[in-house]
């Protein structure tokens, strides 16, 4: 197991009344690339923030190599930012924006020109090195962006957003080369996003904060199959949630029928429950399932790789999802308002606490 | 339809700046070839001398002088009104407009009696001197009213809002993570000035710079008050030869000159501008 090289302890940030962050603990490891998942409003950019040095925690403790850097101004942090934006200087080239972070070290001209194009060569710019931004496109910015900020060899790479500007089919080639680059130079990266693909894609581990807290963290497995409340299984992926009741050890829906699953210690007979499945574990017919479950489809929408159908149950006010792989769907020619079974076993239900 | 551009809607104004600016212009200028009459008048007969009087070391002088006065002024100006407006644009969004519209308030009242404001504290007996004097000064105090000091205190402090406004208009625009990442990739606060803001925002100060030097190489106003006639300035001299000379046609040679460094200075400007603002466009296309 590699060794922490981030640590925040109990970190909190006021904005007046506004408890922005409200006492976020998390350790990051070496080399490790880490997601901050969050919907906007969630903490995540002004924990980045306070990561970056821009702002001062209220309370708390940023320990980097074992050093406190909370009060630690920006310049004087071997951390850097790629900002949402990119940021970068509009009346310097593409090989100035890159050497800016190093004549700020004030490092031997020699070096600094070779470094510039060593970087330039790995994000694939040198023939652009004399452009000035606004001659490129938005993502050769971004590899500016990126460059300038991994050149400066910083201990910790934040990312803000990385690739929320960029169109669909770039973002995909992003998400690996970001997991290659880190991958090569072995720097810690913390990304910032919203986007709950990209985490998973991308990061060795993900935290998920909802309103300044810390909901979850794990690796994106542990994320996706193991969420520890309604909230985290809501956040990541889409989920079927039956409201259920504990009844003497058994889960029973409302309609009475019995939902077989592994039941939480926690839980007591009489307490309100919610079962949860994902769509991607139901299946067609209900031969040698735990659970099954008939209903009709009200909504039908096709994907090419996969069928999604929306089933009206008596065991949820929500239509059910169910997600039917091309192979599971085939020469099943379903229309809506058919009545269709599904299934399910124990071991894919989660059940939480309502 | 949608290519067609309403040009027509600038018709009003186009005809009405070639009746009565343009043309009249151009008649002035005209002059300038012609002779003056012995008794005044003009004497319609071609000639370059006026041009060549211009070129006059004793005429020559005035209008390096004036330069010189107005290149001080605009510089005066830039120093203080970038301060001011770097600080205004620092303040809280909600409170810029209130501040900026503070240091535009002089700009409303008579440009004359602020001028004479400026008599009343600069005079001998003036608001400055007594100050001196209540805190106990009584050495020699130097003559302020009627020097070049005074001319110069007096066009930068009328100048002065332009120069704010000029200077505030790239400095709010600028995106605050630049200045983000010039801190965040190791640069101090004054480094992050140095190379960003500043560099950055040029435009702003050349704008101030052209627009203050313009109007004051030009200006005969502010001497002839504050200077009290001690030296000439170029628009002095005009004003001089068109109302007391009465020698037209070489009143009409220098204000060709004066017009034609206007407009140099003005066209530079424009340039420098356009270049900057294509480089701030691609700047807030990023967001």
């Amino acid at each position: 197991m590699t060794s922490t090289l981030l640590s925040l302890a109990n970190i909190e940030k006021r904005f007046g009344e506004l408890r922005a962050v409200n006492g976020v603990s998390l350790d990051i490891r070496e080399n490790e690339f880490f997601a901050l998942l969050g919907a906007s409003g969630s903490g995540k950019t002004t924990l980045l923030r306070m990561l970056a040095g821009f702002d001062m925690p209220s309370s708390g403790h940023i320990l980097l190599d074992g050093h406190d850097i909370s009060q630690v101004p920006p310049n004087h942090r071997p951390v850097n930012l790629m900002f949402q934006s990119y940021a970068l200087f509009p009346h310097m080239t593409v090989a100035q924006n890159i050497a800016y972070g190093l004549e700020m070290e004030k490092l031997p001209r020699t070096e600094i020109n070779e470094r510039v194009d060593e970087m330039l060569s790995t994000i694939q710019l040198t023939h652009l090195a004399e452009r000035k931004p606004e001659q490129l496109s938005g993502g050769q910015r971004q590899r500016v962006a990126l460059g300038r900020a991994l050149v400066k060899r910083p201990r910790l790479l934040l990312l803000d957003e990385p690739l929320g500007a960029l169109d669909k089919k770039l973002r995909g080639e992003m998400q690996l080369e970001l997991k290659h680059i880190q991958n090569t130079f072995g720097i810690t990266f913390i990304v910032v996003t919203h986007d709950q693909e990209e985490a998973l894609v991308m990061a060795d581990r993900i935290a998920i904060l909802k309103d300044g807290e810390l909901l979850q963290c794990g690796s994106p497995h542990e994320i996706y199959e193991y969420p520890v409340n309604r909230f985290a299984a809501d956040f990541i992926g889409v989920m079927n949630f039956l409201p259920a009741r504990v009844d003497s050890g058994a889960l029973r829906a409302v309609n009475g029928s019995r939902i077989a699953a592994p039941l939480p210690a926690d839980l007591k007979p009489g307490d309100n429950a919610l079962a949860a499945v994902r769509p991607e574990r139901l299946r067609l017919g209900v031969a040698d399932a735990d659970n099954c479950l008939n209903g009709r489809i009200s909504a039908m929408a096709y994907h090419g790789l996969d069928l999604h159908l929306h089933l009206e149950t008596p065991v949820s006010p929500h239509p059910v999802m169910v997600r039917l792989t091309a192979d599971a769907a085939e020469g099943h020619p379903f229309s809506v308002g058919e009545e269709v079974s599904v299934g399910w076993s124990a071991r894919d239900t989660r059940v939480f606490t309502a | 339809m949608t290519d067609r551009k309403p040009v027509y809607l600038m018709t009003p104004a186009l005809a009405w700046l070639t009746a009565f600016m343009v043309v009249p212009c151009l008649l002035i200028l005209a002059l300038a070839f012609f002779r003056r009459g012995i008794y005044g008048g003009i004497v319609y007969e071609f000639t370059l001398s006026n041009i060549a009087l211009v070129f006059d070391p004793l005429y020559a002088r005035i209008f390096l002088k004036s330069a010189g006065i107005a290149g001080l002024a605009a510089t005066i100006a830039v120093v203080i009104g970038y301060a001011a407006a770097y600080a205004i644009a620092s303040m809280p969004r909600k409170r810029q407009p209130i501040l900026l519209f503070f240091a535009v308030l002089p700009f409303w009242s008579n440009y004359l009696v602020r001028t004479y404001a400026w008599i009343v504290l600069l005079n001998r007996e003036g608001l400055i001197v007594s100050l001196a004097r209540a805190v106990g000064f009584d050495g020699d105090l130097p003559q302020m009213l009627y020097t070049e000091t005074a001319v110069v205190i007096g066009l930068v402090y009328n100048y002065l809002p332009f120069v704010i406004l000029a200077c505030y208009a790239p400095l709010s625009r600028l995106n605050p993570e630049i200045h983000e990442a010039s801190r965040d990739l190791g640069a101090s606060e004054w480094t992050t000035f140095r190379r960003v803001t500043l560099p950055m925002t040029v435009p702003g100060i050349a704008t101030g710079f052209v627009f203050v030097f313009v109007l004051s190489i030009g200006n005969f106003v502010t001497p002839a008050l504050l200077g009290g006639g001690q030296f000439q300035m170029i628009g002095n001299l005009i004003y001089d030869q068109f109302l007391t000379a009465n020698d037209w046609p070489f009143g009409a040679a220098l204000s060709m000159f004066l017009i034609a460094i206007m407009m140099g200075l003005l066209t530079l400007q424009t340039f420098a501008s356009e270049k900057a603002s294509g480089q701030q466009r691609a700047e807030v296309s990023d967001d």
